[in-house]
């Protein structure tokens, strides 16, 4: 009813080129941001730092493999470990003095030069044997921090981040920490809306679809793969860097290893490939998951009286993760996404969708 | 330079190399008949080993039984994958049909550990692990049984993609719309692919679990199989076994002096590097068709 | 009519096709191959040829497309649910177009790949040996891999593959496409001497209206998804409007003209 392009009308080119024509998604949006804006008030401060900053890093580096694998259409799967060049170069530039500002460049910086690494063997090969290459690399990566204790920080291979600061402030509270994620996702948000109706966005595209066929159209795919595979990294290495000095306080391997870079591009699929709403509801399915299905498992095997040993409690998230995944594949392959774009369709046409028919 | 080492290791390399192979048949069954990575293997092999110990450990039948046993339960998980999962996913982007098989392995694990837990468990196959010395080369018995296995599946399926169901495999991998033309059951072949893999999972699983106990480790061989069917090239049955046999011997004597350097562990690193290289030199592998095109 | 339903091995009752529940590809085709007969489609680009035939054999499931409306008989039975793979134990094989031979194969296994999986070792030999004698020049290269034959003896192996299914209806999609006109010739000639020697029914999808003229005892004429207009090869060929339309034929044509004969074709559909 309230949800309608009707009665929007166009006076200028950039009002037709708004981002959020519609009224309602406008005030969908500013609705949403107040509210995560207010989240600390709203909010436990356990539950603040436990699910809703997680969440949102977890968007910004789903939005940025998407922005490789949607929109450029380049197999991604050692994204995890881009995000340890970022987290483990801005640690170390903390540690050596650099204040978080410019370390945090830094790491971005430095998970792009090693992120466009990837890309050279993205112009070589795609597809499955890109996808095959950065998995390879993932696992050169992996061993590389778990042996060599000048990066991972000595024998226990862990690195403590300094505490978190900006601007020569201190940042410790929940809420601050908090914010920085928020500042960040939003950051990372507002670039991929923009970029979408840009001319960088639009070669993406066309180099996803057809690389060839772009590049006789003019688009240059070797420079747009770069640049692909470039800023992606660049939004990775800040990410894992922010996850590290917000969330996990404590570098270790295993927070890159490859299982994460799975879970990254099992959100961004789960999401929808090439949505951005998409992959704020991917990273919150993918990471709640295993706790609501903990929880179900639990109260299920109370219901009917049923003893299982910690083994099998400890595991049956995992089962669900993977069957989550195969059943979003099998039902919606498009993801998330596309079942709200669906909605919406529905609710433009509602309650006079039988027009349609 | 000690040349006993450097044998010791060369020969070691391509048994172990062959043991591989074995991983990489399963691999290469389903991309020549379907071109689909295969990323769930991993999670198959485990799934077989442990099917085969819940026969012989649990209800204390013999292993004769308890494989074939095993091998028949697979086949019909290998067709119900590929009937519920991948079928609908025919003409999907190459991103989605990844992210099924490894949505497919975590699942496949996920159960497994669930089921049997995850405490290291032998396969007891009974393959003595006295030393086993060719003149002054200190062999694993097990590993030569592993090796043999391989070639026999290797002949196996050689001999399978000469007959005419193989052929109709081979003929669904080239063109799916052509072979409905002509009558072939596309959906039933590339079903038969997914079973023979899962058969292939439960040789691989006895054997790595003789190796190295079945636990959720065996699903790990991922990475090596996947470089050893790559390396061969996709889609070929003898490139995995020459390559399984080239991977084990750069992996052994690359890792042999190599973690004299590091000190360990550099398997993988080997491993990696050379999936690495194959695909940045050579994607279509040693012995992988080239796509023919013509204009 | 009746006598002719009887008569015919292959009756489309007007037929819709609908391509991913919105596109509607044909409206209404309708259209007989009698026994043992050899029958032309002739149309333009995107009349909705390939897809009649996709209609006929099935494959349309392939490609999200599905009949809508209206009865395919294949030997007085309706087929409409049958799967593509066992339309072709029926007996409809569907040379599709582009000549997709299976191109890692050598010709002799693409050959084998399209036996029926009940025939014996020996029939598929014999089998072999006779379609090998139509085409002697896949004899010459049947251990070579497919891919790269030449384009007409990639056609010629493609309607060999076909002819290994033992059909008795045999669809081609545009074999001439892309052929030299000797080869055309030659191929054309071959499929008329399957027709006579083996009984086998013959629906010829063509662009190239007069070369399919040449051999086909009738020819039925489709345009934006409909039969417009139906006839014996020979009042085809004499017809005035295919004449100027399909044939090339027509001389001397002014702006005048044009639009003249635009217009009679716009009547026509």
């Amino acid at each position: 009813m309230f949800y309608r392009q009707s009665g929007v009308r166009h006076n200028s080119y950039s009002s037709d080129r708004d981002l959020f024509p519609i009224p309602a998604d406008r005030y969908a949006l500013w609705f949403f941001l107040a509210l995560g804006i207010a989240a600390p008030w709203l909010i436990d401060g356990l539950y603040l730092n436990s699910y809703m900053l997680p969440w949102l890093l977890w968007t910004a580096a789903a939005l940025g493999l998407n922005l490789l694998t949607g929109w450029a259409g380049q197999m991604h799967l050692g994204y995890a470990a881009v995000m340890a060049v970022g987290a483990y170069s801005t640690v170390h530039a903390v540690r050596f003095g650099i204040p978080w500002e410019f370390a945090l460049l830094i790491g971005g910086l430095s998970s792009s030069v090693i992120g466009s690494l990837f890309a050279v063997a993205a112009l070589r090969v795609k597809g499955l044997y890109l996808a095959i290459t950065t998995l390879a690399m993932q696992f050169v990566m992996d061993w590389v921090l778990n042996h060599s204790p000048a990066i991972s920080g000595g024998s226990h291979a862990s690195l403590q981040s300094p505490t978190f600061a900006l601007l020569g402030q201190d940042i410790t509270s929940d809420a601050g920490l908090y914010y920085v994620a928020l500042g960040w996702c939003v950051l990372v948000t507002i670039f991929l809306l923009n970029m979408r109706r840009t001319g960088l966005g639009r070669a993406l595209v066309a180099v996803r679809e057809k690389d060839f066929a772009a590049a006789i159209l003019g688009v240059n795919s070797f420079y747009y793969k770069i640049i692909a595979f470039a800023t992606s990294s660049f939004i990775a290495g800040v990410t894992g860097a922010i996850l590290v000095a917000t969330f996990y306080f404590l570098a270790s391997p295993e927070q890159f290893s490859v299982n994460v870079s799975i879970q990254v591009l099992a959100m961004v699929i789960v999401g929808g490939l090439a949505s951005i709403i998409g992959s704020y509801f991917g990273a919150a399915l993918i990471l709640l998951m295993p706790g609501i299905v903990n929880g179900l498992f639990a109260g299920f095997a109370d219901m009917v009286g049923l003893q299982f040993g910690p083994e099998t409690l400890a595991h049956i998230p995992n089962a669900a993760y993977g069957a989550l995944i195969v059943i979003f594949l099998m039902v919606e392959p498009m993801g998330l996404g596309k079942i709200y774009g669906n909605i919406r369709d529905y609710l433009l046409v509602w309650p006079f969708d039988q027009m349609k028919k | 330079m000690d040349w006993v080492f450097l044998a010791e290791l060369t020969v070691n390399g391509a048994i172990t190399g062959l043991s591989y192979s074995l991983f990489a048949i399963g691999l290469v069954l389903i991309y020549k008949s379907s071109s689909v990575p295969n990323l769930a293997q991993g999670g198959l092999t485990m799934l077989g080993a442990y099917v085969v110990l819940a026969f012989s450990y649990e209800l204390g039948w013999p292993l004769w039984v308890a494989i074939p046993l095993a091998a028949v339960i697979m086949f019909f998980v290998g067709l119900g994958i590929e009937r519920v999962a991948l079928r609908r996913l025919a003409g999907r982007p190459i991103v989605m049909i990844l992210m099924m098989t490894l949505g497919i392995d975590i699942f496949l694990r996920g159960t497994t550990l669930a089921i049997w837990g995850g405490a290291p468990r032998p396969m007891g196959l009974g393959v003595s692990y006295d030393p086993f010395f060719v003149g002054p080369l200190l062999l694993s018995r097990i590993h030569i049984v592993g090796a043999l296995v391989a070639i026999a599946l290797f002949v196996a399926f050689m001999l399978f993609f000469r007959s005419r169901q193989g052929i109709r495999l081979r003929a669904i991998s080239d063109d799916y719309m052509a072979s409905w033309s002509v009558g072939i059951s596309v959906e039933r072949g590339v079903g038969l692919s997914w079973a023979l893999a899962s058969v292939v999972a439960v040789a691989t699983g006895v054997i790595w679990g003789e190796i190295q106990g079945v636990d959720q480790t065996l699903s790990l061989l991922l990475l090596k199989g996947l470089t050893v069917a790559v390396l061969g090239g996709l889609d070929s049955i003898v490139g995995a076994i020459v390559a399984g046999i080239l991977l084990g011997i750069v992996e052994n004597v690359g890792s042999g002096y190599l973690d004299q350097m590091v000190g360990g562990g550099s398997r993988d690193l080997v491993v990696a590097a050379v999936l690495i290289l194959t695909v940045m030199l050579r994607p279509h592998g040693l012995f992988g068709r080239h796509d023919i095109e013509r204009i | 009519m009746s006598s002719e339903e009887t008569n015919s091995i292959l009756s489309l009752n007007s037929i819709e096709v609908l391509y991913d529940s919105v596109l509607l590809a044909i409206k209404g085709v309708s259209l007989e191959v009698p026994n043992g007969g050899m029958v032309a489609l002739l149309g333009s680009n995107g009349a909705g040829k390939s897809t009649t035939l996709k209609a006929i054999s099935g494959l349309l499931k392939s490609e999200r497309g599905r009949v809508s409306r209206g009865e395919i008989r294949f030997d007085g039975k309706i087929i409409g649910d049958v799967p593509p793979q066992d339309r072709v134990h029926m007996g409809i094989c569907h040379v599709i177009e582009g000549r997709r031979v299976f191109e890692h194969l050598t010709p002799d296994e693409n050959l084998e790949a399209a036996a029926p999986v009940s025939m014996s070792r020996q029939k598929i030999n014999d089998e072999k040996a006779r379609i090998y004698e139509y085409f002697p020049r896949l004899a010459e290269r049947k251990a070579s891999q497919s891919g790269y034959l030449s384009g007409g003896e990639q056609q010629m192996l493609a309607i060999g593959r076909a002819l290994m299914t033992q059909p008795r209806l045999l669809m081609l999609d545009e074999p001439s496409l892309g052929l030299a006109p000797f080869l055309v010739a030659e191929i054309f000639g071959i499929l008329q001497k399957i027709n006579r020697e083996q009984g086998v029914s013959i629906l010829l999808v063509e662009q190239n209206a007069l070369a399919a003229l040449e051999i086909v005892s009738h020819g039925y004429l489709i345009e934006n998804g409909r039969v417009v207009m139906h006839d014996t090869a020979e009042a085809l060929k004499a017809n005035s409007d295919i004449q100027e339309f399909y044939l090339g034929g027509g001389e001397g044509k002014n702006f005048h003209d044009i639009k003249h004969y635009r217009r009679r074709k716009r009547w026509l559909s």
